[in-house]
């Protein structure tokens, strides 16, 4: 164990002191049952992977095993393969519910998983703590409480970024519609006007998951955009900014959701001179020196994890959820998790920008900002030290 | 109107993309008698080879031509499979053997490509040829059209006027009669499922930065190529370029109307529908069925 290692675990040694301090005061949690269960619907295999978050979750739960669990009390964590098939996500929640008795769901990742689910979590009265809301159902239930911006948000979050500090006068806008995620978009842009005063220049609801862009880069030209945001996913990224490229177009800005801010993206556009910008969900996973990442960087190196966006989700939504078990005195049951997060005051973590919460609200989107990366030769940059946050919508 | 001219001409990468392809697409229907809808996954298999190369840090050329031997190589192993167990299958068997060769070609694909993940796709025709209403025609859109018009006129003159061609078409028509006469049937189609597969990956990998780079939707350029070779009612070339040049153009155009523009992505079912409904229009029930 060299010095690094000691320095990051002393947080984690400390937790289980506290934890183990805290029995001597108050009753804090307990766990007459054996192990507190806890489960995750996840889309592993099928058309995306993001088991990337589940088990960062899992490595923040087995770290707090090692070191002895909850008061004593260990976290037995099952993660569900959904198949990003309707069917078996049903069947995966059922079982977690039913069969394995989870007291809520924490770190889940899916592509439907909330769409499908939600209605069985109301029902069951089961909280679930999401790593990664995808659909827009995971920001529109009263049971399901992401611990990321999300798409809808973080749309919001970049067109108020454009317009307050890149000065755009013709933010344009541009969504690939999947499933029913239109009502969703909409309101992101409705909520950017009301916040900023300003109206839309264009919003263009029809752009293809795949196709050829030029008529699409050449219409945002000819409109007059200054800025134009989209909520393409990676490999598009690259494609539109290689057409405006081909098209020789300058002047605009460009903004993208969290999908482009990865490392192959980078590379991939590292030859263009387009000023692109990218919303992250959570402190940037690539600055591995700042001190909000050091605790998680520690956790999964020692979890042999790699440092990915979607591991900070998994990561977030564990200790969020700890936070909140820790103050549960008596029997950790389903019951008492539920009215713990209903009951529970905002959590500032030093990975996210807003307070997380989950409480008795119809739905839950309490993350409201994000820190904004410039792409430059190759490789992302932060363009804003501080988070950008969202101001509340009238 | 200017901004349907320009919608028009920005249409034209596609629309180029689509006749090559589609022109490839009645190149091996012509000879092998397969409708083939591996034809653009085998041609993604040759570019991600030299995409793979390319980013190890092979110079670009060389990768070109090892990617192109991939693209010849899966070609060939296709025509195998096609030539070995299904040479007396019918025309939709045959069809739905390589849709069947498509979704493996995809899955295997997308796990060795890394799935969504972009790669760095190296541009070989860099750089735009001319603009026109306002819109930059990029060499590569201007070559795709180039080739698809020059790969028209060759495989048109090669068909007609020399013994092999003569030779190819008795064996997608008569492959017993032509066995009998001494062509060797087996060896004859896998080199043309071995030229076309070069030819195919010479075309994407000249499609594919304009394109998404990723497996599976570079292999599904496949839908609108056969649709465009519909038009052409896989037989004539001429028809099919025009065909494919058109499909692009429609969807330039369709982009700039908000009603039609969600629906974008169905022009080429429609038109295949169309053109079904067209071409069967003088056929009586009895004798479509």
């Amino acid at each position: 164990m060299n010095w690094r290692s000691i320095f990051f675990a002393a947080p984690l040694a400390a937790l289980a002191f506290a934890a183990t301090a805290a029995t001597a005061s108050a009753a804090g949690p307990t766990c007459p049952d054996g192990a507190i269960k806890v489960g995750a619907v996840s889309t592993i295999t099928g058309p995306a992977d993001f088991s990337e978050v589940p088990k960062a979750t899992k490595a923040a739960f087995d770290a707090l095993n090692a070191a002895g669990g909850l008061n004593g009390c260990k976290i037995d964590y099952t993660i569900e393969d959904d198949k990003a098939d309707p069917a078996v996500a049903a069947q995966a929640a059922r079982d977690l519910i039913d069969n394995k008795e989870v007291v809520a769901l924490v770190g889940s990742a899916s592509l439907l998983d909330c769409a499908v689910n939600a209605a069985t979590y109301n029902r069951k009265k089961v909280l679930s703590v999401q790593g990664l809301g995808v659909d827009a159902a995971c920001f529109s239930s009263p049971s399901i409480s992401p611990v990321n911006v999300g798409p809808y948000t973080l749309s919001t979050a970049m067109g108020y970024f454009a317009t307050k500090t890149l000065k755009a006068k013709n933010l344009c806008a541009f969504f690939i519609i999947i499933g029913g995620t239109q009502e969703a978009y909409k309101k992101s842009i409705a909520d950017w006007e009301k916040i900023t005063g300003q109206k839309i220049h264009l919003l263009d609801l029809t752009l293809p998951f795949q196709g050829d862009l030029t008529p699409y880069v050449i219409k945002a030209r000819d409109a007059g955009c200054d800025a134009v945001l989209t909520n393409q996913v990676e490999p598009q990224v690259v494609q539109l900014i290689k057409t405006v490229d081909a098209q020789k177009i300058t002047g605009i800005n460009w903004l993208f959701l969290a999908p482009a801010y990865t490392e192959q993206v980078a590379k991939a556009l590292a030859d263009s001179k387009q000023p692109i910008y990218a919303g992250t969900e959570w402190e940037p996973y690539t600055e591995t020196g700042a001190e909000a990442n050091a605790q998680w960087i520690a956790d999964m190196k020692k979890a042999g994890r790699p440092l990915t966006a979607f591991s900070q989700g998994g990561y977030l939504a564990a200790k969020n959820f700890l936070k909140v078990i820790e103050g549960i005195d008596g029997p950790v049951t389903r019951e008492s998790v539920t009215k713990a997060l209903y009951d529970m005051k905002p959590i500032k973590d030093p990975l996210a920008g807003s307070p997380w919460i989950f409480g008795k609200a119809k739905t839950h989107s309490p993350m409201r900002s994000t820190k904004v990366m410039k792409l430059e030769k190759g490789a992302w940059v932060v363009e804003t030290p501080d988070f950008v946050v969202l101001p509340k919508v009238n | 109107m200017e901004t349907y001219f320009t919608a028009a001409v920005a249409g034209l990468t596609a629309g180029g993309a689509y006749a090559l392809l589609g022109v490839c697409a009645v190149f091996t229907y012509r000879l092998v008698a397969v409708v083939n809808f591996t034809g653009a996954a085998i041609g993604t298999a040759g570019t991600f080879m030299l995409i793979s190369l390319t980013e190890a840090g092979y110079p670009t050329w060389p990768s070109v031509l090892a990617g192109i031997v991939t693209g010849t190589a899966v070609g060939v192993a296709i025509g195998f499979v096609m030539t070995r167990w299904f040479a007396t299958a019918g025309a939709s068997t045959k069809a739905a053997v390589t849709a069947a060769l498509l979704v493996g070609l995809i899955a295997i694909g997308l796990r060795l490509t890394g799935g969504q993940h972009p790669h760095v796709m190296p541009e070989l025709f860099p750089g735009s040829a001319f603009r026109l209403a306002g819109v930059q025609v990029t060499n590569a859109s201007a070559l795709t059209i180039g080739l698809a018009v020059l790969f028209t006129v060759a495989s048109s003159l090669f068909l007609n006027g020399t013994r092999t061609g003569l030779h190819l078409r008795a064996l997608s028509e008569r492959p017993m009669a032509a066995e009998l006469l001494g062509v060797r049937v087996r060896l004859l189609s896998l080199f043309v499922w071995g030229v076309t597969g070069a030819f195919t990956t010479f075309a994407l990998m000249i499609i594919a930065p304009q394109r998404s780079p990723n497996f599976m939707t570079l292999s599904l350029l496949v839908v609108p190529a056969l649709a465009a070779a519909l038009i052409g009612l896989f037989r004539s070339f001429w028809l099919t370029l025009a065909g494919g040049i058109a499909l692009g153009i429609l969807e330039g155009l369709a982009s700039t109307v908000d009603v039609v523009s969600q629906y974008r992505s169905a022009i080429p079912f429609l038109v295949i529908l169309a053109v079904l409904l067209w071409s069967q229009r003088e056929a009586r029930w009895d004798e479509a069925r």
